[in-house]
């Protein structure tokens, strides 16, 4: 498994957590699936690679389920891409999966953190 | 919404997105400073495997099943062009055995399965209220003073008709020709819910005396003998020598009842003396059950004429039409559906061995492929569709073999012993079933062939020499052969039992002679023969012309000949006080002078009649051995009196002047009838001579005999019909055309079932020789000679064939069970028929393992050991 040239390594995200990272992504404005992936190694801060063979069927498959539409649009150098955008629909599933998630990290980060002392301990 | 079809712009879509994301990453690390080749493979890695990129977002379209199996049916049907020897043995083999059992299943569908062609058939029933333990089985019916107090009063059923069998002769339109015909009530048609094609049927005031000459007639009739005249309702044509007016014609292929061609009404002349039984048929109202239905009948008839004390308490019964249609058709039918099951059986076992072996060369390929990561449910998936190819593909043969097949399934069968030969035909139901045949055995068999060839045992197989022989299946393939043989035998058993109960038959002595006889039978109508004057003065008139014929050396008549499907039987009273034994009845047959002698019946006693036994003359009757010994027993019983009235008066005696033996009178089953015979002068009532059977001894060729016979029919009476005529050994012959018709059938599946057992067994056999071909060869080189090789390869075919013998022997002695109707005098774990199949087996095995036997003992060591 080839390291990222930074020394970086990749990690594997659960299928749920990759859906929530995308509709929030392009909450931000409608991407391409290149531009998609780039924002969210920025937004992440590099820690976060998706790569194409995760980040693809996620795509489609929030497509299928309506999530998101998509549509081809000619980029800047006259070059045809497939841009994606959330719809209604997908502003909903976010909302629900983000509370999921904070929920989930709350629960995680109680179990984190040092226990509350006891009065006798 | 996206569709199916247009799946492969999507595909090529998402190639498209699949590549601009590739161009920008190499376009942005160009623009950090790369080099474009060095960009171009960064890039390029960090994507990862394209191919699988595309795969793995391709699914979470779904329906790729669809794509899948287009994919794998295109495959499969490459490897099978690419082995045609394979291929076309595997696909004759299936076609024969889908083509065979979707033909047997067109049969028994449209006889067993089919409703009749009736509106709501199953609704419809015959009725029967009559005496039900009698020692002559008969018809179901209902006396005609039933019929009518039923007709009016009966509240269960919405609708009945009555019909009548009736022999009629039409003339005047071709050469005269008795039909068999029906009277029938108006309403009868109706009950059946049958639409006329052309005219109209009768109508209520058309079932008085008078009124009833009208007539209406079938399809075919209209077709064959009026050309199909447009103008034929109102046309008169001649029934019995009597005008009648035709009114209605029925559509194809209606011949019902007793397959009547012409019906005329019936006219019901109710006598206190003399009831007649007529065939009624009812639509029971929807919703009331048989037994319901039955109550009411005895209710109704029973509290019109309740039975006088003496007579036998009558039953009520009401019983489905189909069942009387279908007779006794079923357990054939059902004998053969189980036969042909097995052929289809063995064909697929043999199919499936060939795949098993074919599998077995190609294991490389399969564990080559699964090393480079396919996994194993996709080429199983893969393999069994290749087989369901084939299967399919020979099943739609083996479905347009089958239209073949019926057509000479039917054309073999006796004819008219088939209910219902008309409504069968090879329609949806069959090819639907030809289909779902294909479809299960295709998944059942190539199943395991698949599963067998995919074994995850990559190492050993990608290792093993390139030979292609591999003993691993040799268990299964071993085990199928087996079971074929076993099934072969079950087969053999079958046909084996059913020959010899056909030849049983054939040789069974029927007290008379038969070889040489000839007979021919004449109705007289009663139009042109109103007395019995008239009728034994045309049986003289004819005998003595008969007797003239050249190449005939005697002649004479009988009015109820043995096999010829009528018989009269019943009782006699004796004198002195004497009875006869409980339930002891005679058939009543009168002859002419000679007739003993003509059939060669032998005389055991006293003397046949002559022309002095006239109507004046003393009455005589002559009886069978059977009738003496259990009348008479130890006596003599010439000189003894019996008499054929219930209440004989002082004239009515009649001596015994003979003692001849006992013949078969209804058919070939073992039984010998007693009989008293009576001198056809002597005779006064119509109804015993209106129906006639000459007889005649030819002394050469029967042919002749015939010409000569139709010929001195016309010369007395240009009007008359021939009611049947032909050779008593063509009538016997008939009489055993069902036994021999099956005994044929189950042979020639059992004949094929035996081919495909030796395919089978030469195919294990040659393949182990194959595959041990290296040890062959070491052996040889240290010594060992033809014979030590020889004994090798009986000692693999032995394994094989006796364990599939006695496994077969088992299941034969369990199977025939169910023949046991069917046969004659055989039983169904005969012991010589089941050793002989056993020995043809054993033989049939022999020789199919002589090919490879010989090819063992002529192994090259040099060539066997060299090819590694």
């Amino acid at each position: 498994m080839p390291k990222d040239e930074r020394g970086l390594t990749r990690i594997e995200l659960l299928q749920g957590t990759l859906d929530l990272i995308v509709l929030q992504t392009l909450r931000w404005g409608p991407r391409h699936g290149y531009g998609l992936a780039q924002m969210i190694r920025a937004s992440s801060r590099d820690v976060l690679q998706v790569d194409t063979g995760s980040l693809y069927p996620a795509l489609h498959r929030l497509e299928k389920s309506g999530a998101i539409a998509a549509e081809w649009e000619m980029s800047e150098n006259r070059q045809r891409v497939r841009v994606y955008r959330l719809t209604t629909a997908g502003r909903k599933q976010l909302a629900a999966e983000r509370s999921r998630w904070e929920q989930l990290s709350e629960a995680i980060a109680g179990i984190l953190a040092p226990p509350v002392a006891d009065g006798d301990a | 919404m996206r569709f199916p079809w247009n799946r492969r712009r999507r595909e090529q879509e998402l190639d498209e997105e699949l590549a601009s994301h590739l161009r920008m990453a190499v376009a942005e690390r160009v623009a950090r400073g790369e080099t474009p080749a060095a960009a171009e493979r960064a890039a390029r890695r960090e994507f990862g495997n394209l191919g699988v990129v595309r795969e793995v977002t391709r699914e979470t379209w779904g329906g790729g099943w669809l794509e899948r199996l287009a994919q794998d049916v295109r495959y499969g049907a490459r490897t099978l062009r690419r082995s045609p020897a394979f291929s076309i043995t595997a696909g004759l083999t299936l076609a024969l055995g889908v083509g065979a059992t979707t033909a047997v299943f067109t049969v028994v569908n449209g006889v067993l399965l089919r409703p009749l062609p009736y509106p709501e058939s199953d609704r419809l029933a015959l009725l029967s209220y009559q005496p039900k333990d009698t020692p002559w089985s008969s018809a179901p019916g209902l006396a005609d003073a039933d019929w009518l107090s039923f007709h009016r009063g009966a509240r269960l059923f919405e609708r009945m008709g009555a019909a009548s069998a009736q022999l009629v002769t039409l003339t005047g339109a071709g050469d005269p020709v008795r039909l068999p015909g029906a009277a029938v009530s108006a309403d009868f048609f109706a009950t059946l819910g049958v639409r006329i094609a052309r005219g109209r049927a009768f109508s209520v005031d058309e079932e008085t005396d008078g009124r009833n000459r009208v007539a209406m007639i079938g399809h075919a009739l209209w077709r064959d003998r009026f050309g199909g005249d447009s103008n034929i309702v109102g046309r008169a044509i001649l029934l019995d020598g009597v005008s009648h007016t035709v009114v209605g014609v029925l559509p194809p292929g209606l011949a019902y009842p007793f397959g009547a061609q012409v019906w005329r009404p019936l006219v019901i002349r109710v006598s206190p003396n003399l009831s007649f039984m007529l065939s009624v048929v009812a639509r029971l109202r929807d919703g009331v059950t048989s037994q319901q239905a039955a109550a009411e009948i005895a209710s109704v008839a029973g509290g019109a004429q309740p039975h006088s004390p003496g007579q036998a308490p009558r039953v009520a019964e009401v019983i489905p039409l189909k069942d009387t249609v279908i007779g006794n058709a079923r357990r054939s039918l059902l004998v053969f559906a189980g036969a042909v099951g097995l052929v289809l059986l063995i064909a697929c076992a043999n199919v499936a061995n060939l795949l098993l072996m074919r599998a077995a060369g190609r294991h490389r390929e399969m564990a080559l492929r699964t090393a480079l990561g396919a996994p194993r449910r996709r080429l199983i998936r893969q393999l069994v569709t290749e087989s369901m190819l084939l299967w399919i593909v020979a099943g739609a043969l083996g479905a347009a073999m089958s239209v073949a097949g019926v057509r000479a399934l039917l054309a073999l069968a006796p004819s008219g012993r088939i209910p219902r030969q008309n409504e069968i035909g090879v329609d949806l139901a069959a090819f639907a079933f030809a289909l779902g045949v294909s479809l299960l055995t295709g998944l059942a068999f190539g199943l395991v062939p698949a599963l067998r060839a995919t074994r995850p045992q990559l190492r050993e197989s990608l290792a093993a020499s390139s030979r292609g022989v591999s003993s691993r299946d040799g268990g299964v393939r071993s085990a199928l052969v087996m079971a074929e043989i076993a099934l072969a035998i079950v087969l053999l058993a079958g046909a084996g039992l059913m020959t010899r109960s056909f030849v049983r038959m054939r040789q069974l002595e029927l007290g008379f002679r038969p070889s040489g006889l000839v007979t021919m039978t004449v109705d007289l109508p009663a139009a042109s023969y109103a007395s019995a004057t008239a009728m034994r003065q045309f049986h003289e008139v004819t005998l003595a012309q008969l007797s003239r014929l050249p190449g005939v050396t005697s002649a004479a008549a009988v009015n109820f000949s043995p096999l010829g499907g009528a018989l009269v039987q019943g009782d006699f009273q004796l004198t002195g006080g004497r009875s006869r034994p409980n339930g002891f009845l005679a058939a009543k047959p009168s002859v002419s002078p000679g007739y003993f002698r003509t059939m060669g019946i032998r005389l055991l006693q006293g003397r046949e009649f002559t022309a002095e036994d006239g109507a004046r003359a003393p009455g005589v009757v002559v009886v069978s051995r059977r009738v003496a010994d259990a009348v008479w027993p130890g006596e003599n019983a010439l000189g003894r009196q019996l008499s054929m009235k219930d209440k004989p008066g002082p004239g009515d005696w009649l001596t015994v002047v003979g003692v001849v033996e006992d013949i078969a009178q209804r058919g070939l089953n073992g039984e010998r009838d007693a009989a008293i015979y009576r001198p056809t002068a002597q005779l006064d009532e119509t109804f015993f001579l209106e129906h006639m059977t000459f007889v005649a001894r030819a002394a050469d060729q029967p042919e002749p005999v015939l010409t000569g016979m139709r010929q001195v029919l016309r010369a007395v009476d240009r009007n008359l019909a021939v009611a049947s005529i032909g050779t008593m050994d063509a009538t016997i012959s008939a009489t055993v055309e069902e036994p021999l018709f099956q005994a044929r059938l189950i042979g020639v599946f059992s004949a094929f079932a035996l081919l495909l057992a030796a395919i089978g067994i030469y195919g294990v056999v040659a393949y182990s020789v194959a595959e041990r071909t290296h040890e062959i060869g070491i052996r040889v080189a240290l010594g060992a000679v033809r014979t030590d090789v020889a004994s090798l390869v009986v000692r693999r075919v032995l394994v094989l064939v006796v364990p599939g013998v006695v496994l077969g022997i088992g299941g034969a002695l369990a199977v025939t069970r169910v023949l046991a109707s069917l046969l004659f005098e055989v039983k169904p774990n005969d012991p010589a028929t089941l050793a002989a199949v056993a020995v043809l087996v054993l033989a049939t095995a022999a020789v199919a393992a002589l090919v490879p036997a010989r090819r063992a003992t002529r192994v090259d060591p040099l060539i066997a050991l060299r090819s590694d």
